[in-house]
């Protein structure tokens, strides 16, 4: 199967890479840029661990072909915090436990990054939808959502 | 030796890191995505591995023929059994008080002779990329010849069905038969009459259920890498509730000594019981060693649900209860059957065991069989048949009291089992708090405030759950590093926060900050033999090992500072990292010191280990208000009350994530999550689309309400926890939902077409 060069930005970093036609933007970040953050639970789909940004839009990257990426401007896990410092997101979700076995984790920072860039102050039934593309089998997601509650609104009720 | 152990886990009084509510110590990798899984994991020349799965679900496999494979440009290497050593039926490895099967996972990773189930591994390939692997698994050709297959418990132990095994017999039969059958044992749980005493009952009650297949839904798919390198060791980086387990089990699969395998555990995305088992780390090893490369396979989630890894079993049954006017039990008699799947052995005797227990009754007559069919061989599921065989005990205790006109809760109260009460298995149960618990329920709001009227039909649900969990074996070591810190390794993985709650215990121990100490997972060849992180042992057991070890250091570290203060051991005491006399202004030194001093005069190495420690008995009550929509049978839980004695919370946030989870798993097998196999023996739902976990948006928010009530003998007294609290769960909605619609669901998942049914039926 022929091969061909991809164009794109890649947390900040423009990258060429060399892809087969065949693979997805999953595969692309995890194996051929080793951005392995990004997790895939169900490649179809389905559970939202391999959630990422694409142009400021939360997409499945186990849905996208690698080739449809050609251009865009793409956000991993690996480009939320920055040096010493995690994104709010993140530093509620250990605040709160809203991480266990952490592989939903990924998925979910992305998705909820991805809901306040468009609501700084979302409410719960804002956050359940949001979320609602990643599935937890750990948390019963009650955690989850209380640490992004904390996040929208950080002086309201704990 | 426990006494001395449990002299240094006092849980009351003052502590500073114990019982805190603290964040887990490894949060930061997993919310950045640096946590790494096997799936993650790359070796230099690494390449990949696909399984070739056999299309029905039962076939004599007559030929396999991979030279077509072989040939494809990229493909490194085939297996298939050929490559693996039989073994004899009945092989096994010691786990726990009890034995791991080889010769079964040897089935679940690649098949010999015969096929059980839709998706049972037959052959596999390694290549240099997963399209390739792909391809290449085309090319394989099998002839099968295809044999009648069994899909449901009915359908198995129906008069002329086929049988998997010529030479099954069932065992635990009162009169042995030698005619071959699907049906592998019996098992049976008695004491006095119950025919007669339910033929004497002022009422009684008759109910028969069915629960299907459900899957634990970790979202990591099974993923191992494996290494077999020039001087001959095979490594293995894998996803398991064991690691101990995975390389006992590994070695007998491929026929090589434990000197040869090392297993090097990496972060587990959730297992639940269904990573204890190894999927395919052997045949992953066996390509490493044919190709010469390092091999990851990584199971796709249609895998995982389509025969790749064991769901959980299915179970039917039929309960009988009685009591007199004035609400006393005194009999239950209950016949119930579980699916094992492809393979045999999977004993229903640990469910009879829990599952009447909560009770008191004296007579009694539990009767439990497994039976195999052509699906996937069934694992563990936390609590495993708990919340199955709770659909049924609790939904006729609920019944009963409607019969009886009595509060559910004061039924139950005036039924419960106490400390000292007769198990079913004839032994006095330990400590438990079933009265507490009910008595926390009565006083909470979510029993006391009157359920709101709504548009639709609305119910509020009760119900209890009780499990055993158990202990088995836990090994850790500590050294102390050139500083007089503590450092270590453990033999468990880290399947719910075990990390954080033994560095809990260790700074406790050592009086110092969670800073200050350090801990890991040891992989197999860096730490003792431990038992799997299952059945709500860890914790526990863990704890009495660390402080173990945690003692052992402490005395050496105090031996070694009396020498170099020039007094005895006796004259000194241990406070917050340094050793002082008794005198307030007497000389003191610290632990940095004594390891500055001594660091090079030979190595602080101490061990700890827990065996057979007593049982944490865990005992749960939950209470939920539900809504059926009287159109369609849809079912909204409302609000949702989960009471847990956890005798002692040592990372309270750690211990609510553990209930909260487990009651959303509940849920989902409550109300969405069911395996539905065609006629075929094929999975229809094998995918997170059509087989349904619960999202965000289909569960309430979950309010816990834990109780401590320590265990006399266990460290802090400290109870099992990850496992009850999903057993009451579908049997508490199910409650909820006959006093909405004033009929009984008796088949789970309730799915609204059940529901419907239920609910239009006269
Ligand atoms: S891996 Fe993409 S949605 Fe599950
Ligand atoms: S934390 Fe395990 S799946 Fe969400």
């Amino acid at each position: 199967m022929s091969k061909e060069i991809l164009e794109c930005s890649v947390n900040g970093e423009q990258q060429s890479c060399l892809i087969d036609r065949r693979d997805t933007l999953l595969e692309l970040l995890r194996t051929r840029l080793q951005l392995t953050g990004t997790k895939e639970g169900c490649g179809n789909g389905n559970c939202g661990s391999c959630t990422v940004i694409v142009d400021s839009q939360t997409v499945c990257s186990c849905l996208m072909f690698a080739v449809e990426a050609q251009d865009c401007e793409i956000t991993t896990i690996e480009g939320v915090a920055s040096v010493g410092e995690l994104h709010r997101v993140q530093e509620a979700l250990i605040k709160h436990g809203g991480t266990q076995c952490g592989f939903c984790t990924p998925g979910v920072v992305m998705s909820a990054v991805g809901l306040f860039a468009e609501n700084p102050s979302p409410n719960e039934s804002d956050i359940r939808l949001a979320i609602a593309g990643n599935i937890c089998r750990c948390t019963g997601y009650e955690k989850i959502v209380k640490a992004l509650m904390d996040v929208a609104d950080p002086k309201g009720a704990d | 030796m426990f006494e001395e152990i449990i002299a240094h886990a006092d849980p009351h009084g003052d502590h500073d890191t114990i019982g805190r509510r603290l964040p887990r110590i490894d949060s930061g990798k997993r919310v950045t995505g640096e946590a790494i899984y096997p799936a993650d994991f790359q070796l230099p020349g690494m390449v990949y591995a696909k399984l070739k799965r056999s299309p029905h679900p039962h076939a004599k496999i007559r030929s396999i023929d991979t030279s077509k494979a072989m040939e494809l440009a990229g493909v490194l290497a085939v297996t298939t059994a050929d490559d693996f050593p039989e073994l004899e039926p009945g092989t096994a490895v010691p786990m726990g008080q009890g034995s791991c099967d080889v010769w079964m996972v040897g089935q679940i990773n690649m098949a010999r002779h015969k096929v059980f189930w839709v998706g049972q591994p037959v052959a596999a390939v390694a290549a240099i990329d997963l399209h390739i692997a792909e391809q290449a698994l085309e090319l394989i050709k099998i002839e099968y010849e295809v044999l009648d297959a069994v899909f449901s418990i009915d359908e198995a132990t129906a008069p002329a069905a086929p049988a998997l095994y010529d030479s099954m017999r069932t065992t635990g039969l009162d009169t042995p038969s030698n005619k071959p059958t699907n049906v592998c044992s019996r098992t049976v749980f008695k004491r006095g009459n119950s025919d007669s005493a339910l033929a004497n009952s002022d009422e009684t009650v008759e109910l028969s259920i069915k629960v299907d297949t459900a899957h634990q839904g970790y979202i990591e798919p099974q993923s191992v890498v494996a290494q077999h390198d020039r001087d001959g060791l095979t490594t293995l980086w894998v996803s398991t509730q064991g690691h101990f387990t995975t390389e006992l089990v590994t070695a007998r699969v491929l026929g090589i000594p434990q000197s040869k395998i090392r297993v090097v555990p990496l972060e587990i995305g959730g297992g639940f019981g269904g990573k204890v088992f190894i999927h395919g780390e052997s045949v992953a090893a066996k390509l490493a060693e044919k190709c010469g490369r390092p091999v990851q396979l990584i199971f796709s989630r249609e895998e995982v649900l389509q025969g790749g890894s064991g769901p959980t079993a299915a179970l039917q049954g039929k309960l009988e209860i009685g009591a007199s006017k004035d609400g006393v039990i005194n009999a239950i008699k209950s016949r119930i059957h579980v699916d094992a799947g492809g393979l045999p052995d999977m004993n229903p005797g640990i469910i009879l065991q829990v599952f009447a227990a909560l009770y008191q009754t004296p007579n009694l007559f539990l009767e439990g069989f497994d039976v195999v069919t052509n699906k996937p061989r069934t694992e563990a599921y936390r609590a495993p048949g708990g919340i199955q065989a709770a659909f049924l005990m609790e939904q006729a205790i609920d019944e009963l009291s409607q019969k009886l006109e009595m509060d559910p809760l004061e039924f139950r109260r005036r039924n419960a089992s106490v400390t000292g009460s007769t198990m079913p298995a004839g032994t006095p149960f330990p400590s438990i708090g079933v009265l507490e618990i009910a008595d926390a329920v009565a006083a909470h709001p979510c029993w006391t405030t009157p359920l709101k009227e709504g548009s639709m039909p609305r119910g509020r649900g009760l119900a209890f759950g009780y499990w055993r969990g158990t202990s088995m074996t836990s090994a850790c070591h500590v050294t102390i590093s050139g500083d007089g810190r503590p450092m270590f390794t453990l033999g468990s993985v880290d399947i719910s926060g075990a990390h954080t709650s033994m560095a809990q215990v260790a700074a406790e121990q050592f009086q110092m900050s969670l800073d200050d100490v350090y801990v890991a997972t040891g992989d197999s060849k860096s730490v003792g033999y431990t038992d799997i992180a299952a059945a709500s042992r860890v914790t526990r057991t863990m704890a009495a090992a660390v402080i173990d070890a945690s003692q052992a250091a402490l005395a050496e570290l105090k031996k070694r500072a009396a020498n170099l203060m020039q007094l005895t051991a006796e004259e000194l005491t241990y406070d917050h990292g340094s050793f002082r006399t008794a005198n307030d202004n007497g000389p003191s030194m610290t632990v940095a010191d004594v390891m500055k001093a001594t660091l090079t005069q030979g190595a602080i190495i101490c061990q700890g280990s827990s065996s057979n420690l007593p049982f944490g008995v865990e005992v749960g009550a939950h209470v939920c208000d539900v809504e059926v929509d009287k159109d369609t049978g849809q079912i909204t839980v409302l609000k949702y009350t989960a009471f847990q004695d956890v005798g002692f919370a040592l990372n309270p946030p750690a211990v609510e994530g553990q209930i909260e989870g487990s009651v959303v798993q509940g849920l989902g097998w409550a109300i969405s999550e069911g395996f539905d196999y065609g006629s075929d023996g094929r999975l229809r739902n094998a995918s997170l689309l059509d087989y349904r976990i619960p999202t965000a948006l289909d569960v309430p928010s979950i309010d816990t309400v834990l109780l401590q009530k320590p265990v006399p003998g266990v460290p802090y007294g400290l109870r099992g926890v990850g496992e009850v609290p999903i057993v009451p769960v579908a049997a508490c909605v199910a409650n909820a939902v006959a006093r909405a619609v004033g009929n009984r669901v008796t088949q789970m998942p309730m799915t609204p077409e059940r529901v419907f049914k239920a609910m239009t039926a006269s």
